[in-house]
């Protein structure tokens, strides 16, 4: 049950999901991925693949123009 | 407020997207009767500072071939496809301010830098030679019956390959 | 999809989160500003006002709908994904009828057509086609953005998408500069190859309709196929 942050502020598409994705092969099932990303179309295609990867995903706004996306691994 | 949030902050799904833009560009053909065409308006743009510099780059070949000059009453500045191109900009800051989603992001390093120049260059060169980029050599060709966008589409999928393969070495 | 240990870590950030800045006012001014532009223009030059109010219109849709032409081709080949492209199929069913009843019109009035009469976009196609297309599909996946996804993110306030736009300029200018020996070595000999004018109207039409559509499906295929929920 561990927390990963992964820090993708400035990153150009598709550097975003792509960081999510090797990040997500390294962690256990039950561990949570902390995404802090201002690129606006991550909310859209880390939140698609992840979902259709079968794990648990939603996000915040935090500030405006970046967002938090959170990750629990579920297989 | 839930209507505003559905069509305001919340991504549309893709196919809607897809479906407006095909529409789009349908009426622009019929409004204008010129396609959805975005590069040509980029080097208007490179020979306009080119003619501020001094240089006669009106006379270049290229202007004189396949239709590729300035319409009657056109500067390299003062074109349609400025009009259009700046459009597109707007239009997307329109949309970002209405979400409160604007933010100004930096560029974060050298790399990014180095990396965003030499593909900007890579794209720009390529359109010259293929007659457009993914727009007007793509999504308004292939649409037009002619055997160049499919070719396009064939090829830029090969490219974008070889893009992915570099990208996963030298930039992630 | 949510997990009850995301909701707690949202709730938590949520009390967090400061008061936004409301950028609601600029929305406001730039949609006046925008739209008295385009009443200026109706009166100066109808043609450009309708290239001003599509541009708008475009630009809103790619920016909400988050479409980005360079990822349609990244994603399957990444992450195996189709979702854009296939919304990219869907837009060419959707442009080629549209194109087709255009085109249509025109030959009806005018039987013995020139190539260069027909609306639409009809160029030569050769080598040059095939070389450009992979130039450009290098330099978009490295620049990460075409030329639609640039001007997208320009307006999103991405720097790096200025540079990616002067590195554009710069390629086509030299691309413009250099076109008298591409056009000696391989464009001149080039043809435009238009369908219907081997094929037929309608077959071409039809023909087209049918290759998008298999093509969406085989997308729609490789799609689940890439889908570790379903084979689970």
């Amino acid at each position: 049950m561990v927390e990963y942050k992964l820090d993708c502020l400035y990153e150009a598409c598709p550097i975003p999901l792509l960081k999510a994705l090797k990040q997500l092969e390294k962690m256990k099932i039950g561990d949570i991925l902390i995404m802090h990303t201002d690129h606006n179309c991550s909310i859209v295609n880390v939140v698609e693949w992840t979902k259709k990867q079968g794990h648990y995903i939603d996000y915040v706004e935090i500030v405006e123009g970046e967002w938090e996306i959170y990750i629990e691994k579920a297989r | 407020m839930r209507l505003y949030d559905k069509i305001v902050k919340k991504p549309w799904p893709y196919w809607i997207g897809g479906s407006i833009l095909a529409v789009l560009n349908v009426s622009l053909l019929i409004a204008t009767d010129s396609v959805w065409k975005i590069t040509t308006g980029f080097l208007y743009w490179g020979a306009a500072v080119l003619e501020k510099l001094g240089y006669n780059s009106a006379d270049w070949y290229y202007f004189s071939a396949y239709d590729h000059g300035l319409k009657e009453s056109e500067t390299f500045f003062n074109n349609s496809y400025t009009v259009l191109n700046i459009a597109v900009i707007v239009g997307a800051l329109l949309a970002v301010l209405w979400a409160n989603e604007f933010k100004w992001k930096k560029i974060k390093n050298t790399r990014q830098f180095f990396f965003a120049l030499i593909g900007g260059v890579l794209m720009g060169y390529g359109t010259r030679l293929s007659f457009g980029c993914n727009i007007g050599a793509y999504f308004s060709a292939i649409p037009s019956f002619s055997l160049h966008g499919w070719i396009f589409a064939v090829f830029m999928f090969a490219g974008a390959w070889l893009g992915s393969k570099i990208l996963f070495k030298y930039i992630l | 999809m949510t997990s009850s240990r995301i909701e707690a870590l949202k709730k938590q950030k949520q009390m967090e989160i400061r008061k936004k800045n409301n950028q609601m006012h600029y929305a406001v001014l730039g949609t006046t500003i925008t739209f008295m532009i385009y009443f200026m223009l109706i009166n100066y030059h109808l043609r450009l006002s309708s290239f001003w109010i599509i541009g708008i219109l475009l630009g809103i849709t790619m920016q909400r709908s988050r479409f980005c032409f360079a990822s349609s081709f990244r994603d399957p080949i990444m992450v195996g994904s189709t979702s854009l492209l296939k919304a990219v199929l869907l837009a060419f069913i959707i442009s080629t009828i549209g194109f087709f009843i255009i085109q249509y019109k025109t030959i009806v009035l005018n039987p013995d057509y020139l190539i260069t009469e027909i609306p639409g976009q009809l160029s030569p196609v050769g080598i040059h086609t095939a070389i450009g297309a992979v130039l450009f599909g290098v330099g978009m996946v490295v620049a990460g953005g075409c030329a639609s996804g640039t001007l997208i993110r320009i307006g999103e306030g991405y720097m790096m998408q200025l540079v990616v736009l002067i590195g554009f300029i710069i390629g086509s200018t030299l691309g413009a500069k250099h076109f008298v020996f591409w056009d000696k070595t391989l464009i001149s000999k080039a043809p435009i190859i238009y369908f219907p004018k081997y094929l037929g109207f309608f077959p071409s039409l039809i023909l087209q309709l049918i290759l998008l559509c298999s093509l969406y499906y085989i997308a729609d295929w490789y799609d689940k196929k890439n889908n570790i929920t379903i084979t689970m």
